[in-house]
């Protein structure tokens, strides 16, 4: 830690809004409590019943039902956990009337590239920190592979597969009808999985995609497609959130190069060659946090923008480096066919 | 006279759902394996036939049929005093029907129509209360109410509902948000029905700072946290976790991931635990009926 930082985090503290109070709202509001820079003083939600619950269980809070009444707040930084379709105009408002300079979004940033780019543009005008919530930057399994690869273990890398699987609507037939709020399985689970591809080869274009949905509302459940690297390294996705026997969300890399392949989830990475071979855990890896709730991801992920927006640092995964994965889900979206 | 310690050795039921905290993969394989609730409660019944003093569970339909399968088998051999120490919410359950359901509203609803359709005048009384004032501890009072009936009527007579533990995800709110009030209340309702009250947590050192902070009586409560050598879920550290161990020598501590999901050996798991000075049980899934009967038995003879 910077000697900037060091004096920084023992005075100041950030002062926040939640707006969205789902599970994603009460994640982040929990973790933030716990970190001591973080001050979260307001919540939004346009529920009055989330509202009225959260006003008993949320201490020393303001609750407020539209995001133009945090205005006057004197907030640093806000967290804006609605859904997909939701972050764009709200983000825009946020902006707009300059109620934050920070902001911290959920992924997906938007429910398209142009969108996506146009928060660009504001979060730039804004001269504030941004952030996308790919939390999947923050896990210890996927920094390990990513250091490797950075170190060129690997050699030239030749090719890759990628998968994201879960079983959320493995057994329900209702399942389109509920991810099209969702954005989709592409935005909600195949993003996460999206982003570590493009944070491990750079820009990727997709080549071709077929997606399949379960029912009539146009919004994918599966997606299988291939991507090329600006040096010409193929990749293959497969998507899915309603494959059988995922209990938890899973997702992986294994990537091939002329020196050896490596195979990286949530759980391990594990490093081939002709010479050797070696395989990391979780365990082997210092997954501890200063406060765990859900993933360890989650507490490092927050605090890495409270940190950021504390010395006025890029972010990992600000908004430019998050549109990439909308770019990504848009040309799958555009480029593919449906079944 | 014997110097060994008295630590309750409770099977745990993670492999019962499939879970492994080391792979997913291995997870999976284990869903593929799993097998009907009467062999899960043979594994149960071996176990506790080899030293195991309890059952620590998470409350679904999955380990309700368990502890009936559990109830019969002591019934036709004989045994009876198996302690019971439930957790919930299973939050898995819960996560996956908010997901199916369409978020927080959804999942809410599910839960009331569950409350209603079991019958249970206490839960229902309480759970209305709830809704009108948004109290979550009259909330949390309906949800247990029905939680406990749900367990004694599938557990029966020949087991004994010793504790119900909060959830981590649970626990871990009311560490963040300081629901101090939530944590005296669920105490205190638990005691007048006479069971252990009970807390799961991944960041004990923080709740050992704030649980002193409130004033909460350790001796009264039970928690169960991971405790392993490779400090695996020891949050902030395993040397914070070992300190505040020291810092509250009255807690009753289950420790948890012992085995740290299978990536220790039990000798080595072992040699760690018995460096602690102030557990009080430990917790250990088994996949089949060797492994319960050699789990059990090493650890009745090693610990202590």
């Amino acid at each position: 830690m910077s000697e900037e930082l060091q004096m920084k985090k023992s005075s100041e503290k950030i002062r926040l809004a939640v707006i969205g109070i789902g599970k994603m709202g009460l994640l982040h509001t929990c973790i933030l409590n716990v970190l001591p820079n973080a001050n979260v003083i307001a919540v939004c939600d346009k529920s009055p019943i989330i509202r009225k619950m959260s006003s008993k269980i949320f201490r020393n809070m303001k609750f407020v039902d539209d995001v133009r009444n945090l205005e006057g707040l004197g907030l640093d930084a806000i967290y804006l956990t609605t859904p997909i379709p939701s972050h764009y105009p709200l983000a825009k408002t946020l902006y707009s009337n300059k109620i934050a300079a920070n902001l911290f979004v959920e992924k997906t940033l938007a429910s398209d590239y142009a969108k996506a780019k146009e928060l660009c543009d504001l979060a730039a005008a804004a001269n504030g920190i941004s952030m996308v919530g790919y939390m999947k930057r923050f896990s210890v399994t996927f920094r390990k592979a990513k250091n490797l690869l950075d170190q060129g273990m690997l050699g030239d890398l030749t090719s890759f597969e990628a998968h994201a699987y879960s079983s959320d609507f493995a057994a329900s037939n209702r399942g389109s009808g509920i991810s099209a709020a969702r954005g989709g399985v592409l935005s909600d689970l195949g993003s996460h999985v999206i982003d570590i591809a493009l944070w491990f080869f750079g820009d990727l274009a997709v080549k071709s995609a077929k997606l399949r949905s379960t029912n009539k509302t146009g919004s994918e459940d599966s997606v299988m497609m291939k991507t090329e690297g600006t040096d010409g390294l193929i990749g293959n996705f497969d998507i899915s959130w309603s494959k059988k026997e995922y209990r938890m969300p899973e997702f992986g890399l294994a990537i091939m190069g002329n020196k050896g392949n490596l195979a990286v989830n949530d759980d391990e990475v594990i490093f081939s060659s002709v010479e050797k071979s070696q395989k990391w855990y979780r365990h082997d890896l210092g997954d501890s946090v200063s406060f765990l709730l859900g993933d360890s991801e989650y507490c490092r992920e927050n605090e890495e923008f409270i940190s950021s927006v504390l010395v006025h640092r890029k972010c990992e995964s600000d908004f430019n480096t998050a549109s990439k994965v909308d770019l990504v889900i848009e040309q799958a979206r555009d480029k593919g066919e449906f079944t | 006279m014997s110097r060994k310690r008295q630590i309750a050795l409770l099977v745990g039921d993670n492999p019962f759902h499939g879970i492994s905290h080391l792979s997913q993969q291995r997870s999976r394989a284990r869903n593929k394996m799993i097998e009907k609730a009467e062999y899960d409660a043979s594994l149960v019944l071996t176990a506790f036939q080899n030293g195991a003093n309890g059952f620590m569970f998470s409350v679904s339909e999955k380990t309700l049929s368990i502890l009936k399968s559990v109830n019969e088998g002591m019934l036709d051999q004989g045994l009876k005093d198996l302690e019971l120490y439930a957790i919930a919410p299973y939050a898995y359950d819960y996560v996956r029907m908010a997901t199916q359901s369409g978020g927080m509203t959804g999942l809410a609803t599910q839960v009331a129509k569950s409350i209603l359709k079991s019958a249970n005048v206490k839960a229902m009384l309480m759970g209305v209360h709830g809704l009108v004032t948004m109290d979550p501890e009259s909330i949390l009072k309906a949800y247990l109410f029905y939680e406990i009936e749900r367990i004694r009527s599938a557990a029966g007579k020949r087991t004994v509902l010793s504790s119900i533990l909060l959830h981590e995800i649970v626990t871990e709110m009311i560490l963040a948000l300081d629901l101090d009030g939530l944590a005296h209340s669920f105490i205190n309702f638990m005691l007048k029905r006479h069971m252990i009250p009970g807390f799961e947590t991944r960041n004990f050192a923080l709740l050992v700072r704030k649980f002193q902070n409130w004033g909460l009586e350790f001796k009264q409560i039970v928690i169960a946290t991971p405790f392993n050598k490779a400090g695996f879920q020891m949050n902030p550290s395993k040397l914070d976790c070992e300190k505040a161990l020291v810092k509250a020598p009255e807690a009753n501590i289950i420790a948890m991931s012992v085995l740290a999901a299978g990536y220790l050996r039990p000798s080595e798991a072992v040699e760690y635990l018995n460096t602690l000075e102030n557990l009080r049980g430990i917790v250990v899934g088994v996949s089949n009926e060797q492994h319960a009967h050699d789990t059990f038995r090493f650890l009745k003879e090693s610990l202590g």
